[in-house]
């Protein structure tokens, strides 16, 4: 509404409220209320004068100048200027700090203690964020590479898959002009090499010709144009060229023996590879190499290595994304269906933390870790912080009559809280000059833990940064209350004598020690869960039993001679059973989309884990059927025919499979038995379709055997005895299926592990506080306790008087902190397809964990105190 | 302690204070200085003046006088303090001693 008629809706026009609100909330306080109604009479004056808008705007302009900054009162000049800085003052001022730290040496030590032991737990915590952080980091064009996953149906989802297909790298190059450089990038296997008498397994993996040019590796020998260009070259790492031929130097050019079948060309040396790389190997061969032995990978059927890509500087990832969207559109990897699958992608230096697939994206991982992790270092170091408050504040009674002394010579309240923070800060350099011993300390074991080579980066100015940062927030946080508390004392009330604090300090003290303890219940709690789900994890049954089942790799001579291997193993009396897998019983990561069966969706695909397995396999890993039978020597036909799960089952949709065909490629056969789901992948994953045909006439992969328990030793011997016999060119090297299968829960473990340690660090910073503040209280009621005792108290009831304040914290505490542990929990356990269920016990044990540790370190005090003579305590009276 | 000293701005106030008497506070004072000397004068500024006199004693304060159209606010009125009448005086007599040593040809100059 716009109006120049100056009279009106004088009665109706209002000044904007919003102006008004800001003027209640942030002019000063003591004249508020006049000013308030000034500006009402001026708004309605300007209005009659000049209009509304003219109004509005003067009283907004008004407004804010009224404004605190603005309309500060000025100083009086008529004082001299006291010098905050003047040498004799800081002199003081360092004297009276460290008076009272010494003068109360329990206080001082608890304080500097606990703030040092959250500092070290924080500064721990960063410097592994910061390692987390760094990982992949040192590749030169980091911010051009990629890596492809790919989304497909499955089953009406959306799903992310990261294997692809072998021949995807050459066709991202040719058909995309803004992809410059691509891999593909074959997963670990141990292979075994040769040189002369020189026989070691050696972690491999295949790459193309441009894999060290898009990843800069350090070259030590060879350049990145030729290392992996020919089809026999084989780029290996420092170690492995001092295991074979004694240099770099002397590794180059020369010829080595690939699992006693061919020789391949050193055609370049790298520097070992560190923690700092996501990529591991020993060494890589090239790709053509691979595929040469392994027919599958040159063809879009089968899914197994990681495509990685590098793109133009100039290229927008944006377009690149949606260029390769719908690449493998025009692949009829299925004979006339429509194929459906799109090509996605995630930048190269997000693969370590975010490695797990969430629906059909990249997301979470080890990430989580690093945000949980950030939580709990902020969580410990506010403990820390607390505590540092709460005493501080407990004891300001002493420091009271200096801070009143101090005013009434002239000091500003500002000179008052520099002084007590400068207090903060100075006992916070003596517990960050304790912290970083203690990480120091620490250091090697942490490493050992987490697999890591963290140290402390001295010559780095950042750390320094973090250092000083540390110290500033941790000073700031925990200086700032009590210097702030102390200094608005009034001088005339603290010199009267009695200093009676009023309760809201001392709501304050107990809201911070609730706040306290909930982050500690929360994170115990979190131990608690974090222990069962891992718990859980290594002892789920997995539907195939894992104890004394081992396995080592077909190599050499040992897949023709099978049957004989067989024959003679199965002699041994520690071996029970014997079969044999193309993958390993812990995980299996491969797929495949050409099974086919009557009544098929022709638009949903399916990846299936296949898997060729011999005779006696169902009673070697102690599976169970739930329909058919296992492949047997007695029927001709099973040498096509099929073992399928109950997931796959589900998806082909049969009603009485047994008998009905399916095809996987060509092979056409029937489905012979149908096993009961089992975890052959990690539980991060839900079980996927599995089908399993017989490998029996040329067995590849893995020997599985099951031995009898107990006789491990012996019979470990008598088997490498007879792979020795068999296969004089290999090393015998086997592996345990319940050792495989843990190891996947590798950062799981660490967590747990890890999550014990801060919790406890948690609580026991926290009962430092605890113990601070009870010897407080306790001090502060000697007397009352005295006559309490005179009139007949037991020891019992005032133990009881003396910690019911603070139980009563904890377990407000507890009912505030529940909720939320439950909560942050819930997030984590997300993580699993299988996981336990959060129950109410947990919360209970760690509520009266924390009561428990609680009442023990009141009752110490309180008992101390209770059991004092009260003719002591009460003498002067 | 030396005389104190008064700004330009700070002397028409305390005049204004001192002339409207019993009625003085912010919005008449900023209103009276609007129309005797012509010059549009912020209320904010008004305002931090009246402040910064009481902080110096020269005016003190007493609140009162609710009305509707302030919106059932308070007014705080101000009164020239001893201090601030001395200080006024002392103005003026400075300001006639000044007048006084003019020369009286310069003041025919001036067109007095």
């Amino acid at each position: 509404m716009k109006t120049n008629d100056p009279m009106a809706n004088t009665q109706t026009a209002q000044p904007p409220r919003w102006a008004g609100r800001l003027l209640s909330r942030l002019a000063a306080p003591e004249t508020l209320e006049e000013v308030d109604g000034d500006l009402l009479e001026m708004y309605t004056y300007w209005l009659q004068t000049n209009g509304k808008r003219k109004a509005n705007w003067r009283y907004i302009l008004n407004v804010l100048k009224l404004l605190r900054p603005f309309a500060q009162r000025k100083r009086s000049k008529d004082y001299p200027k006291i010098y905050l800085f003047s040498h004799d003052m800081i002199k003081n001022y360092f004297k009276i700090a460290l008076r009272n730290l010494v003068k109360s040496k329990t206080f001082s030590g608890i304080n500097v203690v606990g703030l040092a032991l959250g500092m070290a737990c924080s500064l721990l915590i960063m410097l592994w964020i910061k390692d987390e952080l760094s990982v992949d980091a040192f590749h030169a064009n980091k911010q051009q590479l990629y890596r492809i996953y790919m989304r497909e149906h499955f089953s009406g989802k959306v799903q992310g898959v990261i294997w692809t297909p072998g021949p995807l790298a050459e066709e991202l190059k040719k058909s995309v002009p803004e992809i410059e450089l691509t891999t593909p990038y074959e997963w670990a296997s141990n292979e075994t090499f040769s040189l002369g008498d020189k026989i070691h397994k050696q972690q491999t993996n295949a790459a193309s010709a441009d894999f060290f040019k898009m990843f800069s590796y350090k070259l030590l020998q060879g350049t990145a144009e030729a290392a992996l260009k020919d089809r026999n070259s084989l780029a290996i790492s420092r170690s492995m060229a001092e295991r074979f031929f004694g240099s770099p130097e002397a590794a180059i050019g020369k010829a080595i023996r690939f699992d006693n079948r061919k020789d391949l060309l050193v055609t370049a040396v790298f520097e070992n590879i560190g923690q700092n790389s996501t990529l591991k190997f020993d060494c890589l061969r090239s790709w053509e190499n691979f595929a040469e032995d392994n027919d599958w990978a040159k063809g879009w059927d089968s899914t197994d290595p990681l495509t990685f890509f590098m793109i133009r500087k100039d290229a927008d990832p944006v377009k690149v994304e949606a260029k390769i969207k719908h690449l493998l559109d025009k692949y009829n990897r299925d004979q006339g269906k429509p194929f459906k699958t799109q090509l996605a992608m995630q930048p190269f230096h997000e693969y370590y933390l975010n490695s797990n697939i969430k629906d059909a994206h990249m997301d979470g991982g080890r990430i989580e870790y690093v945000r949980l992790f950030s939580l709990v270092a902020v969580f410990i170091l506010l403990i820390a912080c607390i505590n540092f408050m709460n005493l501080a504040t407990a004891r300001s009674a002493k420091r009271a009559k200096e801070v009143g002394v101090r005013k009434v010579v002239g000091a500003m309240r500002s000179m008052l809280v520099g002084q007590f923070m400068g207090e903060a800060i100075l006992l916070t350099v003596f517990s960050i000059i304790l912290a970083v011993l203690m990480v120091g300390l620490i250091l090697p074991s942490f490493n050992v833990l987490t697999e890591k080579q963290i140290t402390l980066p001295f010559g780095e100015p950042s750390f320094w940064g973090i250092l000083a940062g540390l110290l500033l927030v941790t000073g700031f946080v925990a200086g700032s209350y009590p210097a702030f508390f102390l200094s608005s004392l009034s001088p005339v009330r603290i010199l009267k004598g009695a200093l009676k604090f009023d309760t809201k300090s001392a709501w304050l003290r107990q809201g911070l020690v609730v706040f306290q303890f909930g982050l500690s219940i929360i994170l115990i709690v979190g131990m608690i869960i974090i222990y069962k789900q891992v718990d859980y994890v290594q002892h789920k049954n997995l539907g195939y039993d894992r104890e004394n089942l081992i396995y080592f790799p077909m190599e050499g001579d040992l897949s023709k001679n099978y049957e004989v291997l067989h024959d003679e193993l199965s002699q041994i009396p520690g071996v029970k059973q014997i079969s044999h897998m193309t993958s390993s019983p812990a995980s299996n990561g491969s797929g495949t989309e050409g099974i086919s069966w009557t009544g098929a969706d022709p638009n949903d695909k399916v990846r299936f884990t296949p898997v060729g397995i011999g005779y006696d396999f169902v009673k070697t890993m102690k599976l169970k059927l739930v329909g058919g039978r296992d492949f047997s020597k007695a029927f001709a036909t099973d040498s096509t025919g099929f073992l399928i799960n109950e997931a796959a089952l589900k998806v082909i949709g049969y009603k009485d499979p047994i008998g009905k065909t399916l095809k996987w490629g060509d092979r056409e056969g029937r489905i012979v038995g149908i096993l009961k789901d089992f975890h052959f992948q990690s539980l991060h994953s839900t079980i996927r379709p599995l089908i399993a045909g017989l490998g029996a006439r040329q067995p590849s992969g893995n020997v599985i055997i099951r031995i009898e328990a107990g006789k491990t030793v012996e019979t470990l011997a008598e088997i490498e005895k007879i792979c020795k016999k068999l296969n004089p060119k290999f090393p015998f090297t086997y592996l345990f299926t319940d050792q495989e299968y843990a190891r996947q829960y590798q950062s799981e473990q660490v967590v747990s592990k890890l999550s014990n340690y801060f919790a406890f660090l948690a609580i026991f910073i926290s009962c430092l506080g605890l113990f601070g503040l009870a010897t407080y209280t306790a001090e502060q009621r000697t007397k009352e306790i005295g006559v309490r005792k005179v009139l007949g108290a037991s020891v019992a009831g005032i133990v009881g008087l003396l910690s019911k304040d603070f139980l009563k914290l904890v377990g407000i505490a507890i009912v505030i902190a529940s909720p939320l542990a439950w909560w942050l929990m819930d997030q984590w356990l997300q993580g699993f397809a299988y996981k336990i269920d959060i129950e109410w016990w947990m919360f209970a044990l760690a509520g009266l964990l924390s009561v428990l540790i609680a009442v023990a370190t009141i009752s110490f005090q309180s008992i101390k105190t209770a059991l004092v003579n009260p003719v002591k305590s009460l003498r002067s009276e | 302690m030396k005389r104190t000293f008064l700004g330009e701005f700070e002397e028409v106030v305390l005049l204004t204070v001192a002339i409207l008497g019993e009625e003085a506070y912010g919005v008449t004072v900023t209103q009276e200085l609007e129309q005797k000397t012509g010059r549009s004068v912020g209320f904010s500024t008004v305002h931090t003046t009246l402040q910064r006199m009481e902080e110096k004693g020269l005016l003190s304060s007493k609140m009162g006088g609710a009305t509707a159209e302030r919106g059932g606010r308070r007014k705080r009125f101000f009164t020239v303090t001893a201090f601030g009448r001395k200080a006024l005086t002392e103005v003026k007599q400075v300001r006639e001693e000044l007048w006084n040593a003019l020369p009286p040809q310069t003041l025919q100059l001036m067109g007095g």
